[in-house]
């Protein structure tokens, strides 16, 4: 009887340990993938605080099956996939409250102060006007840092696909930033 | 490789390590300069797609974590704890029924029962040397009193009669020990005024107060037993 107790005692402590351990992997998951994490759930839904609880329940969710992630540098792909998931549910939940107007509404409520901060908030502007289809490789790709095959990975598309759409929304951006020199000056004015 | 082609890659990829790419590069110093162009647009994206991420995100994502797992272990301790409470009422109940439920329909089948179990301790040869006075406190319990001995007592104490505290009696007997169960009224049982197996006989009679139970072998004149008993056991009021 005292063995047994013992010996709980030992395997409590074990899963203790281990738990300490998860705990230390997932704090460390935490504090090196959230910003780019965020960036990338603001860019698929532009708003800053839906952005917040997807990366909130992606992380929840990670917590839960970090036994399952064997490979720390599949890492970023990994909670890529989870938030994607989220974000589809999302949808579905919400499918009879889509509001009306599709426009995103950037609020930067930062001040702009520097000539960077209003070259920053007019890009923006041009990126959330991007189809998704364009947006959400260039964003992996930017923010992610992932290449042309892993990205067609993540969502499921040929590689000749996302190379077509990276293409797109470079050109796109370009000529809007070729375009729109004066209206700048006055966007801000 | 043509301009159209290049312009295509590099935009799609401005960091492009491809040999071809490096080699046209290389070759013409417009591509360079176009390639310079992309990276600097690329930077400025970079720059915009970074949207500021508020500082203490990473403290509030392992909060909540930390915050979530506390919750998930109290739903845990509690389940575990109402489990323990479901095994130890369960087992509390399976003693209860074990310890207390009459398990014979039949008064008959359990004095039966009841006397062969314990045969063996008493034989008619015991000495018999409890008094009358010893017996009728054990009597006070079932509110009645024996006016006179029935005959030379080998025992005489509670015992439970399927689950009743009663009183059990042992007399000596003509060739075997007689049983008297005095067993408080209750509506666990049927009686049948007598009945008998291979071996013994019992008889039963129901006053006011409890029920008075006989067995004895075949030899024993029951009945004679039980007038005795009705002549000298009187019940409190």
């Amino acid at each position: 009887m005292i063995k047994k107790i013992l010996g709980n005692k030992n395997a409590t402590s074990q899963v203790s340990s281990l738990m300490a351990t998860k705990q230390t992997r997932y704090e460390a998951l935490v504090k090196a993938l959230h910003a780019d994490l965020f960036r990338y759930a603001y860019w698929l839904c532009r708003e800053k605080q839906i952005a917040e609880d997807l990366v909130q329940e992606t992380f929840l969710r990670a917590w839960r099956a970090l036994d399952s992630l064997k490979d720390e540098k599949a890492a970023k792909s990994w909670l890529i996939t989870i938030l994607r998931r989220e974000n589809a549910r999302r949808f579905e939940r919400k499918r009879f409250d889509m509001s009306e107007y599709e426009e995103a509404t950037i609020t930067d409520t930062k001040a702009m102060s520097s000539e960077q901060d209003i070259e920053n908030h007019w890009l923006r502007e041009k990126i959330s006007l991007l189809p998704e289809e364009y947006r959400e490789p260039l964003v992996l790709q930017a923010i992610g840092g992932f290449s042309g095959e892993e990205i067609a990975g993540l969502l499921s598309l040929n590689k000749n696909t996302v190379m077509t759409r990276l293409f797109r929304a470079r050109n796109q951006l370009k000529d809007a930033l070729e375009k729109e020199p004066e209206e700048r000056g006055t966007y801000n004015g | 490789m043509d301009d159209l082609q290049f312009r295509r890659t590099i935009y799609a990829d401005p960091q492009c390590t491809d040999e071809d790419i490096i080699q046209a590069v290389a070759a013409d110093p417009s591509k360079q300069k176009f390639v310079n162009d992309i990276q600097q647009f690329d930077e400025k994206l970079l720059a915009a797609l970074k949207v500021p991420v508020s500082d203490d995100m990473a403290q509030k994502l392992i909060l909540r974590q930390a915050l979530n797992n506390h919750q998930q272990n109290k739903k845990k301790t509690k389940i575990h704890l109402a489990l323990a409470a479901s095994v130890a009422i369960t087992a509390g109940l399976i003693v209860k029924f074990m310890m207390f439920t009459p398990s014979h329909d039949s008064v008959a089948e359990y004095a039966f029962a009841h006397t062969a179990h314990e045969a063996h301790y008493f034989t008619n040869n015991d000495t018999a040397n409890i008094t009358l006075a010893s017996l009728n406190e054990k009597m006070t319990s079932f509110s009645g009193n024996f006016t006179d001995k029935l005959g030379d007592l080998i025992f005489a104490d509670y015992c439970r009669f399927d689950g009743i505290k009663s009183l059990h009696l042992v007399y000596k007997g003509i060739t075997s020990p007689v049983n008297v169960f005095i067993i408080p009224k209750n509506d666990k049982f049927t009686y049948t005024q007598s009945f008998s197996n291979n071996r013994l006989n019992g008889r039963t009679e129901q006053y006011k107060d409890a029920d008075i139970i006989l067995v004895g072998d075949k030899s024993e004149p029951l009945q004679k037993w039980q007038e005795n008993i009705k002549a000298t056991v009187t019940w409190a009021i």
